[in-house]
């Protein structure tokens, strides 16, 4: 396996007595693209947080470009290495955009001047323009360009596409992709835009309830699991969900729907011991994988 | 680049007091527009006293408003409810929280400096009997150091709670301070309140020690609090 940009281990945090994160372990790829998926709530947020040294955790511990982030001094060198963009994309209302550029390059030894002037240009961003009058779209726009620009090995966008219209979340994800690709940036994500995300995403890890339920290459997760589809002439039969490998039964009327991971031959053979009037076996998309593994938990 | 930031975040709270200042410079311009005049019987020393208890309430004024953690994100002018989300790009930053605190209160600590001097000065200058340099010079160098305490508690009350809570805060712990003080009577003699005041330590007399003194101890206490307060807190 690739070098680790990021690796959690046992990752735990709680707010009083609610758990964001349980355990939560994770290995992010340099150069990937990693979707980091999961309803709200289940602590994507947290996570990233718990990354850029804002919160600390309870329990366990993690690494960034190898290097075990236990204090402060540690955090800071690791984020000149990091890009962010937050989810509410806020930044500071007293300051031009030009401003908050002009604030933001000295943090940054690596900063990229191509890259602000292609970013200011591909945005049509007006350098005297207040950023408390600047659109969501404008503001999201902006904080993308300020994470692009460092120079970063490693982004962490919280929901970077929110509030761009199609073409620009075209751009910004092209833009994404290009920078993974040639600049082997590593990019480590959360959206709820589950297209978007397989379609630039190599890597995607579910989570739920503050825990990992599924993770891997995208492509050999959706070269691995099928979706078994069979209509009986009455109500599906529940034992369906004792064949070996099936992950996730859902069951309605005369139709049951199998999410099988393995030896998915050998499970239609099984199933077709339940004598059902058709079998039908059709791969699946990351939006079956998601909706099977989180609502199934 | 953090000196920047906290001058762009502060430049508007720092005019505002500035023009108001400018505002009660300029009474002897615009007062006889409007037919004011001291109320008969008034002597020029009493006029002198309000003036200046006037400006020791602005030096609080000045300081609670002008302190900030130099994290959570201040409004340009008017304190608002609830954190500004803009503090986690802030966070984001590589740059440790102690720094991020320092900086921002250095410049707030700055502008509340300058503003007391000009406060000061008007008073001194506007005042019926002669004043020294020397005397002005260690007037204010007493006021700035007394005012400091007040700053840092706003600043420690920023690092903890949004800034309409910083402020309510700041005022209240002000009043009770004055009260506690003016009651238990060990206190008085440590008062930063009697520190800034020409009234309880008259600009002729000797350099007032214990409450310079205590205001330097208590500002560097609630400092490093603060320091500790923003190095613990989880956003």
């Amino acid at each position: 396996m690739s070098e680790a940009v990021v690796e959690t281990h046992g990752l735990s945090k709680s707010y009083g007595d609610k758990a964001a994160l349980r355990g939560l372990e994770l290995n992010v790829p340099r150069g990937s693209i990693y979707g980091f998926l999961g309803r709200n709530g289940a602590g994507k947020t947290t996570t990233m947080k718990l990354l850029l040294g804002m919160l600390r955790p309870d329990a366990g511990e993690f690494s960034l470009f190898g290097e075990t982030v236990s204090s402060e001094a540690s955090s800071v060198a690791a984020r000149r290495r990091i890009g962010f963009v937050s989810e509410g994309k806020d930044l500071y209302s007293f300051m031009t955009v030009g401003q908050v550029i002009r604030f933001t390059r000295p943090f940054f030894p690596g900063w990229r001047r191509e890259l602000e002037d292609r970013y200011l240009q591909l945005f049509r961003l007006p350098l005297n323009q207040s950023i408390m009058k600047l659109s969501r779209g404008m503001r999201t726009q902006l904080m993308i360009l300020l994470a692009m620009a460092r120079g970063a090995e490693l982004l962490v966008m919280d929901e970077p596409t929110s509030g761009l219209d199609p073409i620009m979340t075209e751009e910004v994800l092209q833009a994404l992709a290009d920078l993974a690709a040639g600049e082997n940036v590593t990019i480590f994500f959360s959206s709820h835009q589950l297209a978007e995300v397989e379609q630039i995403c190599d890597h995607v890890c579910l989570i739920d309830d503050g825990q990992k339920v599924l993770d891997g290459v995208l492509d050999d997760l959706k070269s691995q699991y099928r979706r078994i589809v069979l209509v009986f002439d009455a109500a599906a039969p529940a034992g369906l969900a004792g064949l070996k490998g099936v992950d996730h039964l859902r069951r309605s009327g005369r139709t049951a729907s199998l999410l099988a991971h393995a030896d998915v031959e050998g499970i239609v053979a099984e199933a077709r011991n339940f004598a059902p009037l058709s079998v039908d076996v059709y791969p699946v998309t990351l939006k079956e994988l998601f909706f099977d593994h989180v609502r199934g938990q | 680049m953090l000196w920047f930031k906290a001058w762009l975040e502060t430049r508007w709270r720092f005019c505002f007091i500035a023009a108001s200042i400018l505002f009660a410079w300029a009474t002897p311009l615009w007062a006889p527009l409007f037919h004011l005049r001291a109320p008969a019987g008034v002597p020029e020393s009493r006029l002198w006293l309000a003036v200046h208890v006037a400006s020791v309430l602005l030096y609080i004024f000045a300081a609670i408003f002008l302190a900030g953690s130099g994290i959570n994100s201040q409004t340009t002018y008017a304190a608002t409810s609830g954190f500004h989300p803009s503090m986690l790009f802030t966070l984001s930053l590589p740059v440790t929280r102690r720094r991020l605190l320092l900086v921002r209160a250095g410049l707030g600590a700055l502008q509340t400096s300058v503003l007391v001097i000009v406060m000061a000065a008007y008073t001194l200058f506007d005042r019926p009997e002669a004043t020294t340099a020397a005397q002005l010079l260690t007037y204010l160098a007493r006021a700035i150091v007394c005012t400091m305490p007040v700053y840092a508690l706003s600043t420690m009350l920023a690092c903890l709670f949004d800034e309409m809570w910083q402020f309510y805060g700041a005022f209240m712990c002000c009043v009770a301070a004055f009260v506690l003080q003016s009651r238990i009577p060990g206190l008085s003699s440590l008062s930063p309140f009697r520190g800034m005041s020409l009234i309880s330590y008259p600009i002729a007399g000797p350099i007032p020690w214990a409450p310079v003194i205590f205001s330097l101890a208590l500002t560097a206490v609630l400092m490093y609090a603060s320091t500790l307060i923003v190095q613990r807190k989880q956003y």
